[in-house]
């Protein structure tokens, strides 16, 4: 399933940096999400269409929640270096080996998204994708 | 945390369990007890090849793996290295230039130099383009080169400026071959631009003088104009920092049991000889030296832009570096351990050196009174600048604190700011703001940090540091 901004995340407390937490009712819905959090961190209130796709690929190795972090490395990465930034997402594989998802970046605008955030980078600090109480949990840490 | 106090400044985390030093907390009153970073203190005690202690600043708060005001020196032949005992930010820093202006001559024009600054030196978000986009051997040359890069190109106060950085503005042992080419893609167009969040450009008078001689000798005379830069390795050092991290944190175990038994995964190291210590010492190099040239290629252009906007000749201006420090470094420096001279690796995350008189490291001019010491404080109240002790070179490994540490989190700020208009506020206390977010000036207003002129008053109780200038704010850019 293809989930596009706006999605539901919390804010998570932290006095230097920012953190996200996202639910969902599977672990691709919640990796979506948290993909889509990390998108309205950067584009701040500002909309964003689609303007190109791409599928992305990435081992799992120690576990979801770090597969998850790695995904969202590369976004940053895309971000920092083309200006683009995810504005949808479909999971197309999420297992104990690897994850991929087909991603719709939209480009950012200085102007419609003056008060996105200036992430320096994605850690793995109390990443999570995990279930927990009949949901699936996301969760990740941006330094700013 | 069981915390036993030594001295009014300063609290011991008492060795147990597999710390192979106790921690040490330099702290204005008791520290906290369930205070997390204390936590870290005592995790980074279990570090390979830790001398003497883990040490924590006054402005001590959570990082990933290291507090934020964490030192920490290790062996350099059998010590581990740590980036998050750096941080992402590689050798952010802070340089306070001094100049032949006076504060009253200049306030009736703080508004067009304030506003000059903005428009010539990129901030924010996408920042780029102070200077064109280097090209692949350009940046390798920054990368090897550092501050000096930057004054060969005429961004600079005066000629000698690299002279007056740590370590000269350049680690000799940068190693551009392990910077990778996402750092490069990251770094390539971000030279000479200020970045966002906490970093900025000031404009400062001398506010009050607290050790003649050495203010004499700085440079900073009562009423005259400073220029403080904060800022470091932008998306070059984030990147090499990232991927040293994503490649070490789950490889600790090939280390041996001390480094599988780290009690924190977010403590991620290597040993300094291995082949990815090695590797991330010579990226984290050459990200460091990127951040210098940084510095000072905004160092040009600010003095460019006070020219400008001034309408004087640099001949006027008489602007001079007094000083760069580096807040997020590891560098090996030789201290004195237990009777005998030593060559250790010293982690400093959001600390500063703070080399005392008379070290041969610390500049000619500055020798008699000790290395000066940068503390940037908050946009609405102050910054200090310092001086190194021998008591620092005997207790800390030559360092002191490095700033005023967040209070609140951006959330917690914005919330307190709604309503208000921070920018207003300062302008009424006679302090211009030019922010290119507009939720800057919220996160970054002064009750979102500790009160600076505490943290460097437990320095100097504890005779770490002395104090010798206050800096006022008068105009700021930020991002």
């Amino acid at each position: 399933m293809r989930y596009s901004l706006p999605q539901p995340y919390q804010d998570l407390s932290h006095t230097a940096d920012l953190g996200v937490t996202v639910e969902g009712a599977s672990a691709e819905e919640a990796l979506s999400r948290l993909v889509l959090a990390l998108g309205a961190v950067l584009a701040g209130s500002g909309t964003l269409e689609v303007a190109r796709e791409e599928t992305l690929a990435v081992p799992v190795r120690g576990g979801l929640a770090h597969g998850a972090v790695d995904l969202l490395r590369e976004l940053l990465y895309r971000f920092a270096t083309e200006r683009v930034i995810p504005c949808a997402c479909e999971v197309l594989r999420l297992d104990a080996e690897a994850l991929e998802a087909r991603i719709g970046f939209g480009r950012w605008d200085p102007a419609r998204h003056a008060d996105g955030a200036d992430v320096k980078a994605v850690t793995y600090h109390a990443a999570r994708l995990e279930r927990a109480g009949g949901a699936w949990h996301g969760q990740a840490l941006f330094d700013v | 945390m069981k915390l036993v106090r030594v001295s009014d400044q300063i609290w011991e985390i008492p060795r147990e369990g597999r710390m192979k030093v106790p921690g040490r907390v330099y702290s204005d009153g008791m520290p906290a007890p369930d205070d997390p970073a204390l936590q870290q203190v005592a995790n980074v005690a279990h570090l390979p090849g830790i001398v003497r202690w883990s040490l924590a600043m006054p402005d001590i708060h959570w990082g990933y793996g290291f507090p934020i005001g964490g030192v920490a020196a290790v062996d350099a032949e059998e010590g581990a290295i740590s980036p998050g005992g750096v941080g992402y930010d590689i050798n952010c820093g802070v340089r306070v230039l001094t100049t032949a202006l006076s504060a009253e001559e200049i306030r009736p024009r703080i508004h067009d130099v304030t506003a000059q600054l903005y428009r010539d030196i990129p901030t924010g978000v996408g920042a780029s383009r102070a200077i064109p986009r280097l090209s692949a051997g350009e940046l390798e040359a920054v990368l090897s080169e550092g501050a000096r890069w930057a004054v060969k190109r005429g961004f600079a106060a005066s000629s000698d400026d690299a002279s007056r950085c740590e370590e000269g503005g350049r680690l000799a042992g940068a190693d551009p071959a392990e910077v990778s080419e996402r750092a490069h893609a990251r770094g390539a167009d971000q030279v000479g631009t200020l970045g966002s969040g906490n970093h900025f450009l000031e404009v400062d008078r001398v506010a009050e003088v607290y050790d003649p001689e050495a203010a004499e000798i700085f440079g900073l005379h009562p009423g005259s104009v400073a220029i403080q830069i904060h800022s470091g390795s932008r998306g070059l050092g984030y990147q090499v920092c990232d991927e040293a991290l994503a490649e070490l944190t789950p490889s600790m175990g090939r280390y041996g049991e001390d480094y599988a038994r780290l009690p924190d995964p977010q403590l991620a190291c290597a040993p300094i000889g291995s082949d990815a210590g090695r590797r991330y010492l010579g990226a984290m190099q050459a990200a460091a030296n990127f951040a210098w040239a940084n510095r000072q290629v905004m160092t040009g252009l600010a003095v460019r832009a006070l020219c400008h906007a001034l309408r004087l000749s640099e001949g006027d201006l008489r602007a001079r570096l007094l000083y760069d420090v580096c807040h997020n470094i590891a560098k090996f420096e030789e201290h004195e351990v237990d009777g005998r001279r030593r060559r250790l690796l010293v982690h400093r995350k959001g600390a500063t050196r703070a080399f005392g008189p008379g070290d041969p490291r610390v500049p000619e001019a500055y020798r008699a009174v000790g290395q000066p010491v940068l503390i940037p404080g908050d946009m609405g109240r102050y910054s200090y600048v310092l001086a190194g002790t021998a008591r620092a070179m005997q207790e800390t490994f030559g360092s002191s604190c490095h700033g005023a540490g967040r209070l609140l989190s951006r959330h917690a700020a914005l919330r307190l700011a709604r309503g208000r208009s921070i920018g207003a506020e300062l302008k009424a206390r006679g302090i211009e703001v030019i922010a290119r977010a507009r939720k800057t000036l919220g996160e970054e207003m002064s009750e979102a940090y500790k009160d600076v002129a505490r943290v460097v008053a437990v320095m100097a109780a504890a005779g770490i540091s002395r104090m010798v200038a206050r800096l006022e704010p008068m105009g700021v850019i930020k991002g």
